[in-house]
Formats: C-alpha cells, structure tokens, sequence
C-alpha cells in the first residue's frame, strides 16, 4: 500500500451508514407497496380454464409412470385426440389471445405498474447519491483493482494519483444494491418484488399465450414414455404389511 | 469461527424409499434448496463482517470467503446425515449453489466492516 488516507470520521457517520440504511428502508417500503398496489384483477375465464387443463395434463405426465399403462394411454387419448382432445386447438383460433392480451388495458397497467415500482426508487436513490455525495472519497475496497477500474469507481474525485481502493460513493452505492439482494430474501422470505435483476431477466420470457403453451403440452405429453414404476408394488405391499403384523 | 447456524428449520426427505425408480417430492425440494440459499447468505454476510474486521485485504479475504463457504457445504452435508440423495438432487446443488450470490453480499459486509474498524 503506496499511501495510507486516512478519513474524516463524519464520511463514515453520515454517508456509508445513511445510505445503506436508506436503501435497506427503501426495499422494505417497496415491498409493501407493491404488496399494496396489487390490483383485484377479475381473471378471464377462458384463460383460466385453460391454464388448468395444462396443470392437468403437467401433472399426468410428472406422475406417469406410477398409473398403468392403459389409463395412461386412455388419459393421454382424452388430452391429445384430435376431434375433441382437450389439448387441441383448431389452427383459426391461433392468434386471438395474443391480440386480446395486449389490448387487455388492465394486464398493461398491472405491468407499467410493476415496472415503476421497481425503477422509480431506484432511478430516485441514485439521482440523489450523485447530487449530494459526490465529489469525495466515501470508502476503501479491500483488495486492489486494476487502474481500469478507476474511471467506473472514483468519478467524483480528480486525482489520479489515488489508490483505485478509494472509491467514490456512487461505487458504494452499486456495492449496496447487489450486496442487499441476500439480505432482502432473508428479511422479506422469498418471493419479494425487491430483486430487480431477477425480474429483468423474467420480462423477456413474459406474454401468457395459452394457445401456443397447450400445443407444447400436447407435444410433449405425446413425448412421453410410460415406464412403469412398480411392477413388483404387490409383493411390496406384501411384505410391509407382513412386517407390521409380526411386530 | 465455529459457529454454525442451521437457521429455518428442517429439510425434509426429498426422495422416496423406493428402490427402483428415484422420485422426487418437488415442494421438498425447493424447500431444501431455500435452506440452503438462507444459510449461505446468512454465513457470508457474517463472515464478510468477519473479514473486515479482522482486517483481511485482498486474496486473503477471497481465500476466507471459500473457506466460509466450505465450512457451509459441511455443515449442510452434516444435516442431511451425509445422505445426500436423498435431499437433493445432486451433489453440485449442495456444494456449488449460491456461491456467487453470497459473494456480493460477502463483498459488501467485508468492505462496511473493514471501513468501520480500519479506515476510521
């Protein structure tokens, strides 16, 4: 270590400690927010029955292999029959849900709703951080880092001479953001609407269509190779209750 | 630094008796892999408040990290009565799960720590 800064103690009492408490407070009250905010959205009832005649067909195919071999056949006749087969839909009715779904305006609201939610605070706690803590040395990372990193960590600070450990408090205030994740899914359980990465990554995968993910039910209930688990099931049950009687 | 803690409760048994064909009780299932999520981020946050205050910079506080993280793979394995098949899936999930978010968490406590102690 070239040189040793020391620090004023008043960086330490109000700028690490305020913002991290901030930004716990913060994730806390956007929980309850949106917990709040969750609109009594009536479910159609198309898509709902749909929804659960894919459950239906989810479950036989997880629990295939512990029916016989023909009510599995008759079970998957009834799904994947082609006049009247629950899971078969005629090509017409193949682009009406998408359309419906995003002109449905209560699905769009629940989803700009959703969105702001998360990047309001966000967009907020930043805009603050920069507007009144910048310009000085916030903290030290300990261990080094390449001099690349400087630019990304000391934007306040001028000096160039500076260990790149030094960093600025828009670094602390990223180190927080990632660093807090694993303390919210401890203190709110699971299922809190404060891991913003993890939302991120389900957007892309959103947009129910129930027409496209019957037809993949189909497919891959016709996939589906029935292994029968237990044949010898009778000769178990046999000796487990021979078992218990001698007991 | 031994100080375990199997916090949130019991794991339950995933798999089933059965000799010929390994089923899996799925909501058993996220439920031992929450357990272990809850245990590793709880044993990196303490151990980055560990490192910093014992003053730990740079290799040194990533080799404690591993350790901790080892220490946790241990414990976890010691709760299952070392059958791990029948709790989890695999052994990667056990060793290998959460690493990387608990290194985050790790970072920050470490660098608060270190701050508090070190850079007054």
């Amino acid at each position: 270590m070239a040189e040793d800064l020391v620090l004023d103690t008043a960086i330490r009492d109000w700028v690490l400690i305020p913002l991290s408490v901030v930004m716990v407070l913060i994730g806390v009250l956007r929980y309850f927010v949106s917990k709040l905010m969750r609109s009594d959205q009536v479910p159609d009832l198309k898509i709902v029955k749909e929804g659960q005649v894919i459950i239906r067909a989810r479950n036989l195919r997880a629990a295939a292999n512990f029916i016989p071999a023909k009510s599995f056949r008759a079970r998957k006749h009834y799904y994947s029959n082609e006049e009247n087969g629950l899971l078969h839909v005629p090509k017409g009715q193949a682009q009406n849900p998408q359309a419906q779904m995003f002109s449905d305006p209560n699905m769009a609201m629940d989803m700009m709703k959703k969105n702001l939610s998360m990047i309001i605070p966000q967009t907020l706690t930043f805009a603050w951080v920069n507007f009144f803590f910048s310009g000085f040395v916030a903290a030290k990372i300990p261990f080094p880092l390449t001099q690349r990193f400087r630019a990304m960590l000391q934007n306040g600070i001028d000096l160039s001479t500076v260990d790149v450990s030094y960093v600025s408090s828009r670094s602390w205030y990223f180190l927080n953001l990632f660093g807090l994740r694993g303390l919210f899914s401890l203190i709110l359980g699971e299922d809190n609407a404060t891991d913003d990465t993890q939302r991120m990554m389900q957007m892309g995968g959103f947009g129910f269509d129930p027409t496209r993910s019957l037809g993949a039910e189909k497919d891959s209930l016709d996939i589906v190779q029935h292994d029968w688990a237990l044949p010898k099931f009778e000769q178990r049950a046999e000796s487990v209750l021979k078992k218990l009687v001698q007991k | 630094m031994a100080v375990h803690d199997d916090s949130n409760g019991q794991k339950k048994k995933s798999s089933d008796a059965l000799d010929e064909i390994p089923t899996f009780n799925v909501e058993n299932m996220q439920n031992n892999t929450r357990i272990i999520n809850y245990s590793r981020t709880f044993m990196s946050i303490i151990g980055g408040v560990i490192a910093g205050i014992l003053g730990y910079t740079a290799l040194t506080g990533f080799i404690f990290y591993f350790v901790i993280m080892a220490i946790t793979t241990v414990g976890l394995a010691a709760k299952t009565g070392f059958a791990v098949h029948s709790f989890f899936d695999s052994w990667n999930q056990i060793v290998f799960d959460g690493i990387l978010g608990g290194l985050l968490s790790f970072v920050l406590f470490w660098t608060f720590a270190y701050d508090m102690v070190h850079i007054f």
